[in-house]
């Protein structure tokens, strides 16, 4: 009789235990089933970064070797006056480029803009195309020929918008040099993307991709191509 | 009838047993793959981190490699007499692209999110969106800035050229493809008192004022450093 009972009382105590970790082992497999989608969004993102860095990486291991390059031809080029005058020119060729100083033409988009019976096209529209062309990659950019280069500001004032303190009215072409890829992926990407979303608001707005764009150089004054403030650091 | 009982009690042990190690490999299956995730999680954190790493010392190399070509090229064109106008030009328009250091009088701006309003202390028909800093109050400011004639301008650090976007994804703003947060420190420079427009009443930094919080002062010495990225020309001729 006593032998059973302690009997009893090892086998009831034994399922506890049992139970007791089996509980836990539940527990843990619950935990780790809830942390799990955040894991994968992190996942994710943490691939896009890697991207992210390696491409500004690659351009920028692109430059130096350019550059190293540039050093090199100068070094080869110092005897001869005619050739070391090339390399140079060649160089402020590019810069000037880069800066918006010469017309230009490549590859690329041009979106068009109008007024319709309810809708204007507001300063604030263009601001946001031009933010989301430069995501897309747009070298160069420009509406109605007036080219947006670093400083360009775009203002309304009394209803009237002004691109390098110069007056423009609707309609309103927007070149984009680019891959063609990108920029119209980009714009029309659906119900984020900038057309969708300004359709939706009930204004005009179409897009052509095209092979061969010209920009034209910026041509406002030179008051946004030079400096008055500022100095380059020590 | 002793022998039953230890019988039936030991079925009962043996099935728990069974349950506990079955559910015990479900766990490990469970833990095994989440091990293993963690542990490529962690090679993905290792590969950003060496990534990244590998752009800044690029970014030296491409610092020294600019320097060194200045050097080259104004003693091999030491000769030419048209050369030095020419490097002028072409310093003048790095300083434009905004892929040198520069310095100068202008103005600092510190927009913040606004800490005074939380979701315990806002009222019920307003939003608390309306007190946080947006991609498009930086756009807004940065163009503001631009039409008051800024001549250089920097968010953060990071210098506004002319392939600069500022964007938010998620709740998260890039500028250059870098992540920038609160608070936002805005440096522009350009003649101090033209600036002043900014802050007029029902101008831009006027109009965020009731939402954000803002401080601005002008300086004698601002420095906006330069744009570490390439401002490239795949595409245009």
């Amino acid at each position: 009789m006593n032998k059973e009972k302690i009997t009893m009382a090892t086998v009831v105590g034994i399922v506890c235990i049992l139970l007791v970790s089996v509980m836990f082992a539940q527990f843990r497999t619950v935990e780790e089933t809830d942390i799990e989608g955040i894991e994968v969004a992190r996942e994710e993102e943490l691939r896009t970064m890697i991207a992210s860095w390696k491409a500004k990486y690659e351009e920028t291991s692109q430059k130096v070797q350019e550059t190293n390059k540039k050093i090199n031809e100068y070094q080869e080029k110092a005897e001869s006056v005619e050739e070391t005058a090339n390399l140079l020119n060649e160089e402020l060729a590019q810069t000037n480029m880069l800066v918006g100083k010469t017309d230009v033409t490549g590859e690329g988009i041009i979106v068009h803009l109008s007024d319709n019976e309810n809708k204007q096209i507001e300063e604030k529209d263009l601001l946001y195309l031009i933010n989301e062309l430069r995501l897309a990659g747009a070298e160069a950019i420009s509406i109605n020929d007036k080219r947006i280069v670093n400083m360009t500001e775009i203002v309304s004032v009394n209803e009237t918008i002004l691109i390098n303190t110069e007056r423009v009215t609707a309609p309103y072409t927007v070149k984009a040099i680019g891959n063609q890829k990108y920029l119209s992926s980009a714009l029309s990407l659906k119900n984020s993307g900038y057309i969708d979303i300004y359709t939706s608001l009930g204004k005009t707005i179409s897009m052509s991709v095209e092979k061969n764009i010209k920009i034209l150089a910026y041509n406002s004054g030179n008051n946004l191509m030079k400096f008055k403030y500022v100095k380059e650091a020590k | 009838m002793n022998k039953n009982r230890i019988a039936i009690t030991l079925g009962i042990v043996c099935l728990v047993l069974t349950i506990a190690i079955s559910v015990q490999i479900k766990t490990m299956k469970g833990t095994s793959s989440t091990v293993s995730k963690r542990f490529s999680e962690d090679n993905l954190r290792d590969e950003v981190l060496k990534w990244k790493e590998k752009y800044e010392t690029e970014t030296l190399n491409l610092d020294n490699a600019e320097k060194r070509l200045a050097t080259v090229r104004e003693e091999s064109t030491k000769n030419d007499t048209t050369a030095s106008a020419k490097e002028e030009q072409i310093t003048l328009n790095n300083n434009l692209l905004g892929i040198t250091d520069v310095e100068g009088k202008g103005i600092e701006i510190i927009v913040k999110d606004n800490s005074s309003i939380t979701s315990e202390t806002i009222g019920v028909l307003d939003d608390i969106s309306n007190y946080i800093v947006h991609d498009n109050d930086l756009r807004n400011i940065v163009n503001e800035l631009k039409n008051a004639g800024a001549e250089a301008i920097s968010i953060n650090g990071q210098r506004i050229v002319s392939t600069t976007a500022i964007t938010c994804i998620g709740n998260v703003i890039k500028i250059n493809d870098e992540k920038v947060t609160s608070p936002f420190v805005i440096k522009a420079i350009g003649f101090p008192e033209r600036f002043e427009t900014l802050s007029r009443s029902g101008g831009i930094l006027d109009n965020l004022d009731d939402y954000l919080e803002i401080s601005t002062r002008k300086l004698d010495n601002v420095k906006i450093p330069k744009y570490t990225g390439v401002i490239a020309s795949k595409y245009m001729k």
